[in-house]
């Protein structure tokens, strides 16, 4: 009885698996996305990558929960944050992570650049991807710069003049960087809004796709190091997935099924 | 080369692509990028200041001490995104509400008050010439160091004004005498009227960014 429900279970999530294969190609994509062939040796190293996107991922979820309190006005925002921190279910919990991962964060992208450079695994055929990494690492710089200013309390008031006051120091454009930043030539509401919208808009939407260039990038030519050191493995690999595929396409013999029972 | 050739692209049609491409891509351009660069046209270009070009009253001249600097907490109007005059009014938000607030340190030079003060208290008519006298005593600096921004603070113990964050140093009349800043403090420009007050409006020798 328990065998023949977990049979039709197994052949029912079968036929639903192949009917979005046919339709989305989806089961495969993820099949090509799951399976990576990773170098044994400083295997722990190789996740410093995953521990920065799982960090990014953080920031997004916690910041979009924060984004339901915070006000970004000069006579709101600190409120707003206190709200969050005092009064809000969890808040503490919620801006707790977003800060510490937003911490945490920059070091692990430290170990993470840092790894890659010692393994060599910017060269050639991966320039481009150590490029998107040198890129993403920027904009998470400007966004945790962007984000002190957020909670208009002394800490990040001043932080965020000295910052933009080293923007001042650009040869010929200092002034017109000055201005841009603050949105006039005092710091006031315009700048909050501009610091906000720079923070929750603009670089997020430039984040996100640049993270998916890196992981296609990475997908494409595979952690460094298996293609040399793992060639074994990785025949083996591609030997499975090619009987996998065979199989799917044509089934089984009946025999063979009963066999493998 | 060969593949290319299969689709000739023909001298006009490469021109008449060129010049669409140009207008659109002006078309598509310029309204995004002139308004998020507002502020610094309205500023740089054009000249305006979000800071309201009032005159704000600080203290009276008898109440700056002898031999060190006082400070003060001055909160000039500022019109930022919320609109002149008239929409403040309308929508019945005070423009007064929305301030830049200043530190200012105040001193007399090298410390020494004029001799002319001594017979001034407040309530009296101030002259002319005492005007003159005290104006030319007296250093009205705004509190931000001229590095990077920070508020400095004066240290009796040596009396020297200090930045904390990268330790400029400045003497009693706000004159850079070490640390990393590349200038004086910067000065407001400030009248002493009859009444014996000091007035400030928020424009300095020179271009301090933030304040």
């Amino acid at each position: 009885m328990i065998g023949r429900v977990k049979a039709q279970t197994v052949e029912t999530g079968k036929l639903l698996a192949d009917w979005i294969e046919d339709r989305t190609g989806a089961v495969s994509m993820m099949e090509k996305f799951l399976y990576e062939p990773v170098p044994k040796r400083g295997a722990w190293l190789y996740t410093l990558g995953s521990a920065t996107l799982f960090l990014i991922v953080l920031q997004f979820l916690t910041g979009i929960l924060l984004l339901f309190y915070y006000v970004p006005t000069v006579d709101h925002a600190w409120n707003s944050v206190y709200y969050i921190m005092n009064e809000a279910y969890f808040g503490q919990l919620i801006r707790g992570i977003h800060y510490w991962s937003a911490n945490f964060l920059m070091a692990v992208i430290g170990l993470h650049m840092a790894r890659t450079f010692f393994s060599g695994a910017y060269k050639a055929p991966r320039e481009l991807n150590w490029v998107v990494g040198v890129v993403l690492f920027l904009l998470v710089i400007v966004l945790a710069f962007t984000g002190y200013l957020l909670r208009w309390d002394q800490d990040g008031f001043w932080a965020s003049v000295v910052g933009i006051k080293i923007g001042s120091y650009s040869p010929f454009i200092g002034g017109y960087v000055v201005n841009f930043l603050i949105g006039g030539d005092v710091i006031g509401p315009a700048t909050l809004s501009r610091f906000f919208a720079i923070h929750v808009w603009l670089l997020p939407a430039i984040l996100a796709p640049l993270i998916g260039v890196h992981l296609y990038l990475l997908r494409r030519h595979g952690e460094f190091g298996s293609e040399f050191e793992y060639t074994e493995r990785l025949a083996k690999l591609k030997e499975r997935q090619r009987l996998e595929e065979y199989e799917r396409r044509y089934g089984l013999g009946e025999e063979e099924e009963e066999r493998r029972e | 080369m060969a593949e290319l050739q299969k689709d000739p692209i023909t001298r006009s049609d490469f021109l008449g692509l060129g010049v669409i491409g140009a207008v659109m891509g002006t078309i598509l351009t310029i309204p995004p990028v002139a308004f998020v660069l507002t502020p610094l046209i309205k500023t740089e270009v054009e000249g305006e200041s979000d800071v309201l070009r009032t005159w704000e009253r600080v203290d009276h001249v008898a109440n700056i001490p002898e031999g060190e600097p006082v400070s003060y907490v001055i909160e000039f109007p500022i019109r930022q995104t919320y609109g002149d005059d008239r929409i403040q009014e309308e929508s019945g938000v005070s423009q007064q509400e929305f301030t830049v607030r200043n530190g200012v340190w105040v001193s007399w030079r090298d410390g020494q008050p004029p001799e002319v003060l001594g017979g001034i208290g407040e309530g009296d008519e101030v002259s002319r010439d005492q005007i003159e006298e005290l104006t030319q005593h007296l250093n009205v600096m705004n509190s931000t160091c001229a590095h990077l921004g920070c508020p400095v603070r004066w240290v009796a113990e040596v009396e020297e004004l200090l930045c904390p964050c990268h330790g400029g140093l400045y003497d009693i009349n706000g004159e850079h005498i070490g640390g990393p800043p590349p200038r004086d403090l910067y000065r407001y420009t400030f009248e002493i009227r009859e009444d014996g007050f000091i007035y400030i409006t928020h424009e300095f020798d020179g271009d301090p960014y933030i304040v």
